[in-house]
């Protein structure tokens, strides 16, 4: 299963970069001449007549047949990026709140027997502070002025994931109407096949004005200096 | 996760201070403070998409994007995004990015309305805009240069738009897409409170006890509020109760306690009966809290017969002959309809009973206080048997158990202790009687008492990442000026004038042009020239083949500014390349009032330039002489606009000054530095502020390099002074950078979760110091109102203040102009997936999303497959009386409609799902209804 996935990767790495070269013009700037004549038809994604319909198709969804098991796996698009489903989903959606079929063969337990990829920690992660009433008003559980998290590891998947389609979507096969020069880079080592996203890296570069207060300052609510800031001005 | 935020902000400085004096620290703070591996650069942005507005870490690296995860401090979605949201990382990088000014010429290389697209420089382009602007000004004045705007722009961009069309060109045929998406929940809010946007905020999700989603298929369209509402519904499923109540079965019902699917355009009449549940068991059961209502609240009622803000007879277009027989079907319910069997009980306590003819005219937003007897009676129609025979949607299920679920929901509300959120976004707004649909779900909250409370309330969601932020407060409406100011109001004028240094009486008070009328008005001819802006209106307007046929075939000046080539770019004489969402400064402010700044993370592609560049560029070729002049009536300004050359002269203004000296190059602009010392600003590219090392050739024929001031922070700050002090405020501009979002009123750095409530909103805290109130509705539109009935207006009636109250609104079902029947026989309804985002210009071009949902299907039921001889998979033509398209059938998928509905999402350009839709609209908040009009489907 393993080697398969490697060499998998390995041809949908190829692919990429042979996209890469077709679509990779994000054609040069400027330098023209009336000589570069741009049909209305050659523009976007229809190139059909925009006035009739009868010569338009659209593009035929044509998800991959492989079953969950022998299915082979799709890179992550980048670092910590949702993967894609690679196997089909009849029968097993929609995820209804008694009944997520996902979850049956991903939870880290199942996973690894069956060749699925396992949900990761972050989805065992309570990301939400828990705000509460109290003597009939409401208090934050964390400072919003100062970006405070509050962030639990538990064995419980989150309710907030529960959804696994919110991210996770089965692929049609078949070309792209255009091409998209994104370039993947991955910090992490696998980090095309596995989430790193766990500990202590979830509050990285969370402060993100760098060689400065980070926090809401006194000076700042006064504004001061902002002289088209009142209407008095 | 051992460490908490504080720790690790300590930790972080502790290795950073460390580093820097060649201390060694220990191994474990080294490994928490890790730092951007790979060199990567991470910073905080907004996400592009909806209105949920959920905060994303966006990561880059020589100068590209690389990555995007949640934010893990960003309250709306901690640390979880969409499938959208993650893949922000890819939409800029399409290879068909516009990098390059196109502009249609003829064989002489001049502009050509039927030529082909070349290549040109920034300076033609400009030269070409100037033209035609200079040219439509001659032909009908400032009506004459339109704009279609958006809900997608930055608010520093929209507030450019606005003060260069209404202060500069003195034109009001400014409108943006967000019009199609809140404008009934707009007209609602003024209606009832005086004064837009919610009450609530995000937190209510995990504060309630029952969420009731109406009309809005949340799972797809907000899904990260959905996550929340699964989350809560997960962690207490007995008492959490989830009703979904929509036209077909979607993800949303898929989740929910109860579904209750109904018959399109009568969730008005569900409401009503919700109410009617409330007033008549009131007397036996102490329902209504009678306190509240009497303090804060008063009843009211308005005109039915106003139409459904289609074209009206006498048009240009109509006599014009530019209609056929069959759309005139439908547009002739305009000006008159007969009352129906289905609408007739509704009506009656209005005056009108089925088999009569309701004479028409255009909607009005007048409307007057009633008694509670007569409310009482304006409801009485709905009562259980008739509610349930007209709501009732699918027609394959039991009345008397679909009775079962209408009580349960009435119960529901009514449950003393119960927490309820109701929420909705395009099902009630999009909506011939939209403005309606949005005050009946405040009665309902209002009267007992669960309204602008934590975890209680009605809370209309918004569509477009920046609808509330940029359209809606900073008035990007043709009606509209900052914060809740309107044209119409000569007080609310001046203040802008005086705001802006440009004389009093610039501002043209006729603000009538709303994003339909732009549209009719090209196709009348009034309108010469129209800009598209961060919008793709000619994919995303019903009765779509009347609009590019006036763009292509009529003689006028279409330009779109977008970073890739969308239908409106097809159909445009001038497209422009435009800098997208990170490529630029900016700020969204998304649908529970928080307002959220990014900094740019890259450079454009190309030559691409931002949507603010491309304002103020234009704001240089215009002087004082070429627009403050007198222009003659033109449109709807049945008056003339006067000469302010004399009263600018004696500013110190002279006839050759430009509007880019005025508007946006002041003494005041100026004094906003750019500083590369200053941290907000430290490491960050400003293409507009310093040029960059593009050294894109401008407007001008010379390297554009740059302005010289920090001009988004000035848009910022002039813009909130409007809001400062008047129940709207923004927090400075460095705060923003500095916080995940802050909700408004932000007053003394303070933000506002509960509006109108005394104990949370500190305007609210004011209104009631001597009355010791819980609410005051402070909002000051239409707050003195004359009297009468159902049925009227009493004319003699005095107009009477209600300073802090809402308004219960007696508002009845009614039917749509058009519904299915023998030929057309099938409810179409139109709205969005998932994966792609409105027209799918950017998510098309991202693979993973264009991989999960390729096309655009026709949703249908099996059964109505199979009696049409459709396969599942299978080619059908959806067919109007406007158009048709093809499109395949799925009959298995997420969308489950009952028989006699399909539903076609508007996404694909292949299936141009809009030239099959009708443009009715509500005719007071004039929001097209896309969720329904009457189709046949047949095999291809």
């Amino acid at each position: 299963m393993k080697t398969m996935s490697k060499i998998t990767i390995g041809l949908v790495a190829a692919a990429l970069l042979m996209v890469g070269c077709v679509g990779g013009g994000a054609k040069s700037s400027s330098k023209s001449g009336a000589s570069e004549i741009v049909t209305e038809e050659s523009l976007g994604l229809r190139t059909t007549d925009l006035y009739s319909e009868n010569t338009t198709i659209a593009t035929k969804t044509e998800y991959g047949r492989a079953q969950a098991s022998s299915s082979t796996k799709f890179k992550r698009a980048f670092q910590d990026a949702p993967p894609m489903v690679p196997h089909d989903t009849i029968g097993m959606l929609p995820i209804k709140i008694d009944d997520n079929r996902c979850v049956s063969c991903h939870m880290p337990e199942m996973a690894s027997g069956v060749g699925a990829t396992p949900i990761p920690e972050s989805h065992f992660t309570d990301f939400r502070p828990k705000h509460s009433i109290k003597n009939g008003t409401f208090k934050k559980a964390v400072d919003n002025y100062k970006n405070e998290v509050a962030i639990k590891k538990t064995n419980k998947l989150q309710g907030s994931r529960f959804n696994c389609t919110l991210c996770h979507a089965p692929q049609s096969q078949g070309n792209l109407a255009v091409e998209n020069t994104f370039e993947a880079a991955y910090t992490r080592k696998d980090g095309a096949n596995k989430s790193s996203w766990s500990g202590s890296s979830l509050t990285d570069s969370l402060d993100t004005i760098i060689g400065g207060d980070n926090f809401v300052t006194k000076a700042d609510v006064e504004n001061a200096n902002s002289v088209a800031g009142s209407l008095d001005h | 996760m051992s460490l908490s935020r504080r720790e690790f902000l300590k930790s972080s400085a502790a290795a950073s201070a460390a580093a820097a004096v060649g201390m060694s620290v220990p191994a474990e703070l080294e490994a928490a403070a890790g730092q951007a591996e790979g060199g990567w650069r991470w910073d905080k942005a907004a996400c592009r998409f909806c209105g949920t507005g959920c905060g994303i870490m966006m990561a880059t690296k020589n100068g590209k994007i690389v990555a995007v995860k949640g934010d893990p401090a960003a309250p709306v979605n901690r640390g979880l995004n969409c499938i959208k949201g993650y893949f922000n990382a890819k939409i800029m990088y399409g290879a068909d990015r516009l990098t390059q000014p196109l502009l249609r010429v003829g064989a002489d290389g001049k502009f050509d309305k039927k030529g082909k697209f070349v290549p040109v420089s920034w300076e033609r382009a400009y030269d070409e805009m100037e033209v035609h602007i200079k040219k439509a000004l001659k032909h009908g004045g400032p009506e004459s240069v339109s704009v279609f705007a958006s809900g997608q722009y930055t608010v520093q961009e929209g507030y450019a738009a606005q003060k260069m069309m209404k202060a500069g060109f003195r034109s009001n045929a400014i409108d943006p897409n967000a019009r199609h998406c809140m404008a009934s929940a707009v007209v609602g809010f003024y209606q009832t409170f005086g004064v837009d946007e919610p009450s609530g905020c995000y937190d209510d999700i995990e504060l309630t006890d029952t969420i009731v989603s109406w009309g809005s298929n949340m799972a797809e369209m907000h899904p990260i509020l959905w996550s929340r509402v699964t989350d809560r519904k997960l962690s207490d499923p007995e008492r959490v109760k989830v009703i979904s109540i929509q036209t077909y079965t979607h993800r949303t019902s898929d989740l929910a306690d109860t579904e209750i699917i109904f018959s399109p355009n009568t969730d008005t009449a569900l409401w009503n009966y919700i109410a009617r549940e409330i007033v008549m068991r009131d007397e036996a059961e102490g329902i209504i809290d009678w306190d509240f209502v009497k303090k804060h609240m008063i009843f009211t009622a308005g005109p039915v017969n106003i139409g459904y803000g289609m074209r009206r007879a006498g048009e240009k277009s109509l006599k014009d002959g530019k209609y056929t027989a069959l759309e005139m079907e439908i547009i002739d319910k305009e000006m008159k309809t007969t009352v129906s069997a289905k609408e007739g009980p509704a009506l009656e306590p209005f005056g009108y009973k089925a088999g009569d003819t309701m004479k028409h005219t255009g909607g009005t937003l007048g409307h007057w206080e009633i008694s509670f007897e007569e409310y009482k009676k304006s409801l009485e129609p709905y009562d259980l048997h008739y509610t349930a025979t007209i709501v009732k949607g699918d027609p394959d299920e039991n009345l008397e158990s679909f009775k079962e679920k209408l009580q349960e929901l009435a119960n529901l509300y009514i449950e003393k202790g119960r927490k309820v959120v109701s929420f909705w976004t395009m099902g009630m707004n999009q909506h011939t009687r939209g403005t309606w649909t949005n005050t009946l779900a405040y009665n309902v909250h209002f009267m007992l008492n669960k309204q602008a409370k934590p975890g209680d309330g009605a809370f209309s969601l918004t569509g477009q990442p920046s609808a509330c932020g940029t359209a809606r407060e900073v008035g990007t409406f043709t009606h509209r000026l900052p914060a809740d100011m309107m044209v119409k109001n000569p007080k609310h004028r001046k203040i802008a004038e005086n705001k802006w240094k440009i004389p009093n009486g610039t501002l043209n008070g006729v603000g009538k042009q709303h994003i339909m009328a732009i549209h009719r008005g090209i196709e009348d001819g009034l309108i010469k020239f129209a800009w598209v802006n961060v919008c793709n209106p000619y994919q995303d307007s019903a009765s779509a083949s009347h609009w590019i046929n006036a763009a292509r075939d009529m003689d006028n000046f279409i330009v779109t500014s977008d970073g890739y080539p969308g239908i409106s770019a097809k159909v445009s004489d001038l497209i422009l390349p435009t800098a997208m969402m990170y490529e630029k400064w900016g700020a969204y402010g998304n649908a529970e009032r928080r307002t959220q700044h990014w900094r740019q993370q890259v450079l454009p592609i190309g030559d691409s330039m931002s949507d603010t560049w491309q304002w103020i560029e234009l704001s240089k070729r215009f002087t004082v002489k070429d627009l403050w002049g007198a222009w003659a009536p033109s449109g709807p300004r049945k008056k003339a606009l006067p000469s302010v050359i004399a009263k600018a002269k004696a500013m110190g203004y002279s006839d050759n000054t430009t509007m880019y000296d005025i508007l946006f190059a002041n003494k005041d602009a100026k004094s906003y530095k750019l500083d590369q010392k200053d941290p907000i600003q430290a490491g960050y590219d400003n293409s507009e502020g310093y040029g960059d090392s593009r050294n894109v050739v401008g407007s001008d024929g010379k390297v554009f390099d740059g302005y010289g001031f920090f001009i988004q922070k000035y848009l910022w700050e002039e813009y909130a002074a409007f809001t400062r002090g008047h129940g709207h405020d923004l927090a400075p501009f460095d705060v923003y950078h500095k916080v995940r979002g802050l909700k408004w009123p932000v007053v003394d750095g303070k933000e506002t979760s509960w509006r109108f409530n005394a104990k949370y909103d500190p305007y609210a805290a004011k209104a009631t110091k001597e009355t010791g109130n819980s609410h005051a509705f402070y909002g000051t539109l239409a707050k003195a109102l004359q009297s009468g009935t159902l049925k009227g207006k009493d004319k003699s009636s005095k107009k009477k203040s209600l300073a802090n109250k809402a308004k219960i609104f007696a508002r009845p079902y009614m039917d749509p102009p058009e519904m299915p029947d023998s030929n057309y026989d099938t409810w179409l309804c139109t709205g969005r997936v998932l994966e792609h985002w409105h027209s799918g210009t950017m998510t098309m071009r991202v693979p993973e999303l264009f991989r999960a949902v390729p096309e655009a299907l026709c949703y249908m039921h099996p059964a109505d497959a199979k009696a049409k001889d459709l396969k599942q998979g299978g080619l059908a033509w959806v067919e109007s009386r406007r158009g048709r398209v093809k499109a395949r059938v799925e009959t298995r998928g997420r969308n489950r409609p009952p028989r006699g509905l399909v539903f076609v999402p508007w996404f694909d350009e292949k299936v141009f799902i809009n030239k099959v839709c009708l443009d009715a609209t509500c005719p007071m908040s004039k929001q097209t209804d896309f969720k329904k009009c009457a189709v046949k489907i047949y095999k291809a």
